[in-house]
């Protein structure tokens, strides 16, 4: 019996698979200006052993950390950062509780402890970095040099809100310059849901940055896909640029997982070889299709 | 073609009896939930507040084994432990008897350690009863893939499961098209509640629990 039943799931997946049309995988076509990928940073991490523990001590190690995970573990590792004035690049290390410095091309300059797992990273309006502590989710506020500063407070810039309208519009309340103001986000690829909005960020000239999500997957799939876009609005609300199909298969979960700065895109991506710091610079020419 | 549905035929008549025997049984032992129900149960183990003791920095069964935690640290959420399964009510016992607050997988599965890892979390918001019968490996068995749209459908109380790997307790969509959702997170040391983008999600399959009370 085992073995009939064993055959006819075979041969029922072998006919569903025969019968189904093969399911798109590609991404919808992009009708606004494209950035392309202008950089990538890479820094090395080790992979934390079995049975090794983490060095927490030492700050002179050049390298990010990450774990392997196990079933029902997920691996953990740098999962935020975000991007000072210079363009260096701060990064948490959780498993050594630290917090590193790289230089923007990825040259790591120095790190201090912390002495907890943060799993968040924000550079504050004042220059000075808030942490989130994993275990207890308490903002820790350091200067730049690493030195607690827990008298100070630590206000995590906010840029906006946004509400999904319908699978194909959505609107953004954006904060600039202390005035609120109404963008509204068209989403209008053939075949495609919008799924959700995020205000990121505002510069000084006005341009406000929007992480969307959409899937093209529809409820036929058996699993989660989707695509993830970084727009650029300008202050009248034209859609100037759109950073598409950012990568998305992260081995540790990120948190933070876009920053801009500049007009510059960053997003980190922690993988188990490297952490990579893929960079689209919305100020150059863009590619239109 | 019209021999593959002949096979398909006979295969339903004769084998679909032997998969689908045991299966009806294990549902129908399943215990039954209210959506609201379980969501409760999810936000009451991560709310539970505990304090961390001198005795429960140490595991007395693991000498390689390091806490997450602080002497007289306050924490909201039962701790994460791998493999663990246990109740608030059953995590303060064992804290109270000095058992170590949480453990990771590297230090393997802890008898001396108390908490809930992701499938056990899960499964004790579903009403389940303790001891890890279901991993996010099998918990396909006791769930099953929503009819509805889950970009848009889904309910509270429905999981996104990626086998051999994680699995999160959904609990609401949000209006900026981001969802709620309850965890056990390794890298929070602890169960917690949060909302979080789709692309968190990349890969995760949506279950239905099959005890659900609609």
């Amino acid at each position: 019996m085992a073995q009939l039943t064993l055959s006819m799931i075979l041969v029922i997946s072998a006919l569903i698979q025969g019968l189904s049309a093969p399911q798109s995988t590609a991404s919808p076509r992009v009708a606004s200006c494209v950035v392309p990928l202008s950089q990538t940073v890479r820094i090395p991490v080790n992979m934390l052993g079995a049975s090794e523990q983490p060095d927490t001590r030492d700050t002179s190690i050049p390298t990010l950390l990450v774990s392997k995970g196990a079933v029902d573990e997920l691996p953990e590792g740098p999962a935020s950062f975000d991007v000072l004035q210079d363009g260096s690049i701060v990064i948490v290390d959780p498993l050594r509780k630290r917090i590193c410095v790289f230089d923007p091309q990825g040259k790591f300059r120095k790190a201090w402890k912390i002495g907890f797992a943060a799993d968040s990273v924000t550079l504050l309006r004042s220059g000075l970095l808030a942490i989130e502590e994993s275990g207890t989710d308490i903002l820790h506020v350091f200067d730049r040099d690493g030195i607690a500063k827990p008298q100070e407070s630590a206000v995590i810039p906010k840029y906006g809100d946004a509400r999904v309208l319908s699978g194909t519009s959505g609107v953004v309340n954006r904060v600039s310059a202390g005035e609120a103001r109404s963008l509204e986000v068209n989403y209008d690829r053939q075949g495609s849901r919008l799924l959700s909005l995020q205000v990121l960020a505002n510069d000084t000239e006005g341009n406000t940055f929007v992480a969307v999500e959409g899937t093209a997957a529809g409820d036929s799939g058996e699993e989660i896909r989707l695509n993830k876009a970084i727009r650029r609005y300008s202050s009248d609300g034209t859609l100037s640029r759109e950073v598409s199909d950012i990568p998305l298969d992260y081995y540790v979960a990120a948190v933070d997982e876009v920053r801009v700065r500049d007009g510059k895109v960053y997003q980190l991506l922690t993988t188990n070889s490297e952490v990579r710091i893929n960079v689209w610079n919305t100020n150059d020419q863009c590619q239109h299709d | 073609m019209w021999f593959q549905v002949r096979i398909v035929l006979i295969c339903f008549m004769f084998g679909g009896v032997a998969l689908s025997r045991p299966q009806t049984a294990t549902i129908a032992r399943l215990p039954r939930a209210s959506r609201a129900e379980i969501v409760a149960r999810a936000r009451a183990i991560a709310n539970h507040s505990w304090t961390c003791g001198s005795s429960n920095l140490n595991a007395s069964c693991s000498r390689k084994y390091r806490s997450d935690w602080k002497v007289g640290q306050r924490v909201t959420g039962v701790p994460y432990r791998w493999g663990g399964s246990d109740t608030p009510e059953q995590f303060d016992k064992k804290l109270a008897e000095g058992l170590a607050a949480g453990a990771h997988s590297q230090y393997g599965i802890l008898s001396c350690a108390a908490g809930v890892d992701c499938s056990g979390f899960v499964t004790q918001a579903w009403g389940l009863p303790a001891g890890h019968a279901y991993s996010t490996s099998n918990l396909r068995q006791i769930a099953g893939k929503p009819k509805y749209n889950w970009y848009t459908d889904m309910k509270p109380g429905d999981v996104l499961n990626l086998p051999g790997s994680h699995v999160v307790l959904f609990t609401g969509y949000n209006p900026d098209g981001t969802i709620n959702v309850c965890e056990a997170a390794g890298s929070k040391g602890r169960v917690v509640c949060h909302a979080a983008t789709w692309s968190r999600f990349v890969k995760y399959i949506p279950l239905q629990y099959k005890g659900i009370d609609e």
